[in-house]
């Protein structure tokens, strides 16, 4: 089914990437990868090749990567990678790699090591997105497929691993701009259009009402479960940070009180006559706390970011729905 | 002869011997010239020796080295000595060859090898040898084996006929020094050489031959006193031998002899009475036979003719306690002697005074074989220690006028016969709570699992017998104090047994009347009555807190053993043993485990679930409910606690017959925390903050859902796991047949003395808690349900149904109402949906979550401001945190203490 999104409005984008085009059969293999080796909460991943072409990059094939075991621990991906695009190069695909995809289970992906692969490739190859596939969201009836590039203010912290409150303050990252999003749009051949539309056509209403499903629960719970476990997290996170920032005050405060009986002290030794008393290194006498780094709560605060635009969307359409079944059932009685 | 040498008694000639014997080692010339002060002009002069001498000379210095370091015991020279020797040898074979092998070197090796057969036998010792000794002891014994191999004839000979030998040599030597012919005269005369050949010839002779020969002439003291002059003036100098019995070897050995008699005598100082009466009046040594040291036959008593009579019986009796406690005494001799003593005292019909007060002391001396607290009588020491305290008070049964007592001086003992009462010292309540003390030492250090430990128990009823005996003794004779003494000991051998007898007894009546014949077979009192009678004597009358606490103790626990659950609580709580129970030292605190345990499987036989709980909780949840019983020591490591600790706390164990079977109370506590549990976690299924009932229950299910595959249930815990897994969906018919089935049965619920009624209980327990956790977890699916069909489906009767659903209604547990002409229960609906819980939960969280960014915030907003407040707080928290720390080092330091009460003030 073809979906197509217009590019969001207002994204002011100054990365070489504005739009993504992805061919049907890479959103097609994605989604049997995941329906084949996928269960549950696991997670499949996958490179992305594909090409751009102006600020546009064009994704035409991908391929996945093999899933992890605990067995084969020393499996090389990277020798694995250039040998599948190797062999994908003498068949004449496209072999330029241009990111990867990921399966998220309720959208739960904003994560640290999400974080960390991004910034490789995106390093390594600054065009490179991730692709964000749920699948979940996609069993209920429409596709949800999202890219995601790393933004550069955040780039840039990364380059520097300076995750403390101070250097993320002056780079000024929050959580929303963390990550931007790139639009999407899904481009197959014209006889395939033609084809979608003709089943379109002939499909019953039936088929299309999985749409329609009425049941929230079971999924709002789950989204609220791990969001529940997300505040907790952010808590914990937020409990840390008071105490180091209320020993770090109290350091404060006894070395100004050191300072002050110094100076007290310098001033009587003066009156007396005798020499100060020498400097004394105060960095030494007073060694500041351990900063927490900022970037986990920042990450956590991301993902609760995103569950919540998931519920929200979720529960506006769901309550669409249902105002929808009521009418309906008005008109029936 | 290494004791001679070992103990050191003989301080002045050894002394004195040893320091001049040791300067001399360096060479062969200076050792001459150390020794013959007198001619060393002489010596010096001479420098012409045949190779042989040289040789020889070689050999009897290293000889004499290797005789020195024998005498301090320095097993690691005698080695290396040893080992020079016989390099020596092998360079002097020629020599050898043609001479033969000397004497004096056949009889080095022979005594080296009984010298170190003598170490090697000598445990004690051995253990005291650092650890250099020790290995050079057994190396250096390994190799003069191996290398006697070769001289076995030589030596046998020498074995044979030691004193020939010496005084062959002797001769020879006289022989040899003569045709030297050096200036000899008969004073002083002697020349180095011959004197280096007679010295080791006449040094060893003594020395092997001592115990052969026995002492067999009786020569006065004087005359010792002379030898023993001649011995020092021997040893010391070196040529002086020559002096009164030069060339007299035989004479010589003798004074040998006389010495290691004297030596010995002082070594073995329980003796020395014997031998001085021995001496006194010519009594004569036996001869001791062959070459056996430490066996000597027994020496008489007393000289034939003495007059026995109380006094010298006193007397000798003191002489032999004397030697009591004192090193190197050799206890069993001991013993053996006090037997006799006591023998002959019956033989002279010395009355039953002095008998009393020879049997205390064998008890005592019994007592006081194993020096080692930690070790225990052996079986036949402890037999005689029955019999002698049963003799003993046979004696005092049958004379009512003895007075014993601690507190009877020794000197105002009266023990002659006449008309007045006899007075002994001693305590016979000591002996025997000392006797009961072994008693358990002895069942500690038996394996449980042997035929051993079922023979000694069989003393069991002996040591009860005698308790009893002494019980009847006392209650005529002695003091309260005593009383209450000898009454808790029989108190701890009662409270532990089920009352079988009793117990049928009860059960006949409530069934037939035809067993009036058992009732009066079973004669014997029930044991709820006398310890009703023993424990209320002592609460009464007591005035030691220890005795009462004891007696408390026990007596709960027999209550509860009994199932007087309603007695046994009430006397529980009467006497606020919790309060301070963490106080008392830690066998009572084990005693209060048990008790808290018995009571809690007590309650749960009589239904109490709760009760049951609450008592176990504190033994169970700190998983160590083996060490808090005295069943066992977990195993720890050695930094927790050392080696002494770990003897102390075996000495706590309690004997395996008293136990309490640890499985048991595990299935006891899963059940019931299962009973409680399952149906509260479904009632409480989204309360956040909700809290366990019981950590451990939680701690199994986890472990059985962490489990990949499940198979049938093997253990009791997974049986009891499997059983919560049914409850929770409220089958519990399922529920049942894991609880109560054929394994289970085996395992846990036979070892109750009235299973069948327990099972019934729990049947019908399980049944009940079911149709609660139903109700509480699928009352959101129903708009109403019939009671009618509850029952049916809890197999439970409609009133009983009613009245749990009512009481479910009234604590607000379930949100319905009962319709009567219906009988049906219908919901209200008023329970929030899961999503809405999970969304308070959220909302519960999200406050959090914000409150503590705020406290952020403030911290940002008001650096200096708010410090003092801040402060405070955290001065607050660090209270606490301390509070906490101190809380964690009192648990731990109370490691017996159960904490009974803290649960019980809410639930009684």
């Amino acid at each position: 089914m073809a979906l197509r999104r217009d590019p969001a409005s207002g994204n002011s984008l100054d990365s070489p990437v504005k739009q993504i085009q992805i061919e049907g059969l890479v959103v097609m293999k994605i989604i049997k990868h995941y329906q084949e080796e996928g269960q549950g909460s696991e997670v499949v991943q996958g490179v992305l090749l594909g090409l751009v072409v102006e600020d546009r990059l064009e994704i035409t094939n991908c391929f996945p990567f093999p899933q992890h075991t605990e067995d084969d621990a020393d499996f090389d991906e990277v020798q694995y990678q250039m040998e599948m695009m190797r062999s994908l190069r003498h068949v004449n695909i496209d072999h330029l790699h241009v990111g990867w995809y990921q399966s998220t289970f309720y959208g739960s992906f904003v994560s640290r090591a999400l974080l960390d692969s991004q910034f490789s490739y995106q390093h390594a190859i600054e065009e490179s997105v991730v692709l964000i596939y749920d699948p979940i969201k996609t069993a209920q009836g429409s596709l949800s497929l999202k890219a995601y590039r790393l933004t550069p203010k955040l780039m840039e912290i990364c380059k520097e691993k300076d995750f403390s409150t101070e250097g993320l303050k002056k780079a000024s990252v929050g959580y929303e701009n963390m990550f931007e999003e790139v639009p999407i749009v899904i481009r197959n051949s014209h006889l395939i259009n033609v084809l979608l539309w003709e089943l379109e056509d002939k499909s019953t209403v039936a088929d299309k009402h999985e749409l329609l499903n009425l049941s929230s629960g079971s999924h709002l719970e789950k989204c609220l479960q791990m969001l529940m476990d997300r505040v907790d997290e952010m808590s914990q996170d937020i409990v840390k940070y008071n105490n180091y920032s209320r020993s770090l005050s109290k350091q404060q405060q006894q070395k100004h009180q050191y300072v002050q009986r110094r100076q007290q002290e310098n001033a009587q030794r003066q009156s007396r006559g005798e020499p100060p008393l020498p400097e004394e290194d105060l960095t030494k006498l007073f060694k500041p706390p351990q900063a927490p780094p900022r970037m986990d709560s920042l990450l956590i605060a991301g993902q609760i970011n995103t569950y919540c635009q998931t519920v929200k969307e979720f529960t506006s359409q769901n309550l669409g729905k249902l105002f929808m079944a009521e009418a309906l059932q008005g008109q029936g009685s | 002869m290494s004791r001679f040498f070992a103990t050191g008694s003989d301080s002045e000639s050894e002394e004195s011997s040893s320091a001049e014997e040791i300067t001399p080692k360096a060479t062969g010339t200076a050792f001459n010239k150390n020794l013959l002060l007198s001619d060393d002009e002489e010596d010096t002069k001479r420098v012409v020796r045949s190779a042989k001498d040289k040789r020889f000379e070689e050999l009897t210095n290293l000889i004499k080295t290797i005789r020195n370091a024998m005498k301090i015991r320095d097993m690691a020279k005698c080695l290396e000595e040893f080992e020079q020797l016989c390099r020596a040898f092998l360079k002097s074979k020629a020599i050898v060859d043609k001479e033969g092998v000397p004497p004096f070197y056949i009889r080095l090796l022979a005594d080296l090898e009984d010298y170190l057969n003598q170490l090697w036998e000598d445990k004690e010792g051995k253990k005291k040898m650092n650890k250099n000794n020790a290995k050079a002891l057994s190396s250096l014994r390994q190799k003069i084996r191996k290398y006697n191999r070769d001289f076995e004839t030589e030596i046998a000979n020498y074995k044979e006929n030691p004193e020939q030998s010496a005084e062959e040599e002797e001769e020879k030597e006289e022989a040899e020094s003569g045709s030297y012919s050096e200036s000899e005269d008969d004073g002083e005369g002697v020349t180095a050489k011959s004197f280096m050949k007679k010295k080791p010839a006449a040094e060893p002779a003594p020395e092997a031959s001592k115990f052969l020969k026995g002492a067999a002439d009786d020569e006065s003291e004087s005359d010792d006193d002379d030898d023993d002059e001649i011995w020092g003036s021997d040893s010391t100098d070196s040529g002086s031998e020559s002096e009164d019995n030069e060339g007299n070897a035989a004479s010589l050995a003798l004074a040998f002899l006389k010495k290691l008699r004297r030596s010995k005598r002082k070594e073995r100082a329980e003796e020395e009475a014997e031998e001085e009466g021995l001496e006194q009046e010519g009594g004569e040594w036996e001869k001791v036979k062959g070459g056996v040291p430490l066996v000597k036959e027994k020496p008489k008593m007393f000289a034939k003719g003495t007059e026995i009579n109380i006094p010298v019986v006193v007397k000798k009796l003191n002489e032999i306690l004397q030697a009591r406690g004192k090193k190197g005494t050799d206890r069993a001799a001991q013993i053996e002697l006090l037997h006799a003593l006591a023998a002959i005292s019956e033989e002279n019909n010395l009355g039953q005074g002095i008998m009393v007060k020879i049997k205390f002391n064998i008890i005592a001396s019994l007592y006081d074989y194993n020096p080692n607290l930690a070790t225990f009588m052996k079986p036949d020491m402890w037999k005689k220690c029955l019999d002698c305290i049963d003799e003993l008070l046979d004696i005092l049964f049958e004379n009512s006028n003895i007075f014993i007592g601690e507190n009877i001086a020794e000197d105002s003992e009266s023990l002659a016969v006449s008309d007045q009462p006899f007075r002994v010292r001693g305590c016979i309540l000591t002996l025997v709570e000392r006797m009961d003390e072994e008693f358990t030492k002895i069942m500690q250090n038996t394996d449980p699992h042997s035929q051993e430990y079922v023979d000694n128990l069989k003393d069991e009823g002996r040591v009860c017998n005698i308790i009893d005996r002494l019980l009847q003794y006392l209650e005529n004779k002695g003091s309260t104090e005593e009383v209450c003494r000898v009454y808790l000991r029989r108190i701890m051998h009662t409270y532990y047994k089920f009352d079988y007898k009793t117990h049928r007894r009860c059960m006949g009546i409530q069934g037939e009347s035809k067993s009036e014949q058992d009732q009066e077979e079973s004669e014997g009192e029930d044991s709820a009555i006398i310890m009703d009678r023993l424990c209320k004597f002592i609460y009464a009358k007591d005035r030691t807190d220890r005795i009462r606490t004891c007696a408390i103790l026990c007596h709960i626990y027999h209550h509860a053993l009994h199932s007087r659950w309603y007695q046994a609580r009430d006397l529980m709580l009467m006497s606020h043993l919790q309060d301070n129970i963490q106080h008392a030292d830690p066998p009572v605190q084990i005693l209060y485990n048990r008790t808290m345990v018995q009571l809690g499987i007590c309650a749960f036989r009589q239904g109490m679930i709760k009760d049951a709980h609450n008592a176990l909780l504190d033994i169970q949840s700190s998983g160590r409910a083996k060490e808090l019983l005295g069943q066992g020591l977990l195993m720890r490591n050695m930094q927790e606690r050392n080696a002494e600790q770990e003897k102390i706390e075996k000495r706590r164990q309690v004997p395996f017959h008293m136990h309490i079977n640890l499985e048991l109370l595990e299935c006891v506590y899963l059940v019931s925390a299962m009973l409680l549990e399952i149906p509260y976690m479904a009632a409480h299924e989204f309360d956040a903050r909700r809290r366990m009932i019981s950590k451990q229950f939680h701690h199994q299910l986890r472990v059985g859902e962490r489990q990949p595959l499940l198979g049938p249930p093997e253990s009791m815990r997974e049986h009891v796991v499997a059983a919560s897994k049914a409850m929770k969906m409220g089958d519990w018919r399922t529920c049942h047949s894991f609880i109560i089935n054929e394994k289970m049965n085996s395992k846990v619920w036979d070892l109750f003395p009235e299973a069948q009624r327990v099972r019934e209980m729990l049947v019908r327990k399980i049944q009940e808690e079911s149709l609660r956790t139903y109700l509480f977890t699928y009352s959101s699916v129903y708009d109403s349900i019939s009671m009618e069909t509850l029952a049916e489906m809890f197999q439970l009767e409609l009133p009983t149904v009613h009245s749990i659903i009512s009481k479910m209604i009234i604590n607000e547990e379930l949100m319905a109402s009962l319709d009567q002409p219906t009988q049906t229960v219908v919901m209200h609906r008023t329970e929030p949906t899961s999503l809405q819980n999970m969304a308070l939960q959220l909302a519960e969280k999200l406050g959090g979550l914000v409150e503590n960014n705020e406290r952020v915030f403030d911290l940002k907003q008001g650096v200096y401001g708010s410090y003092f407040n801040r402060d405070q707080k955290g001065g607050y928290q660090q209270k606490q945190g301390y509070q906490r720390d101190q809380k964690g080092g009192y648990q731990q330091k109370q490691g017996y203490r159960g904490g009974y009460r803290s649960q019980n003030q809410s639930s009684y």
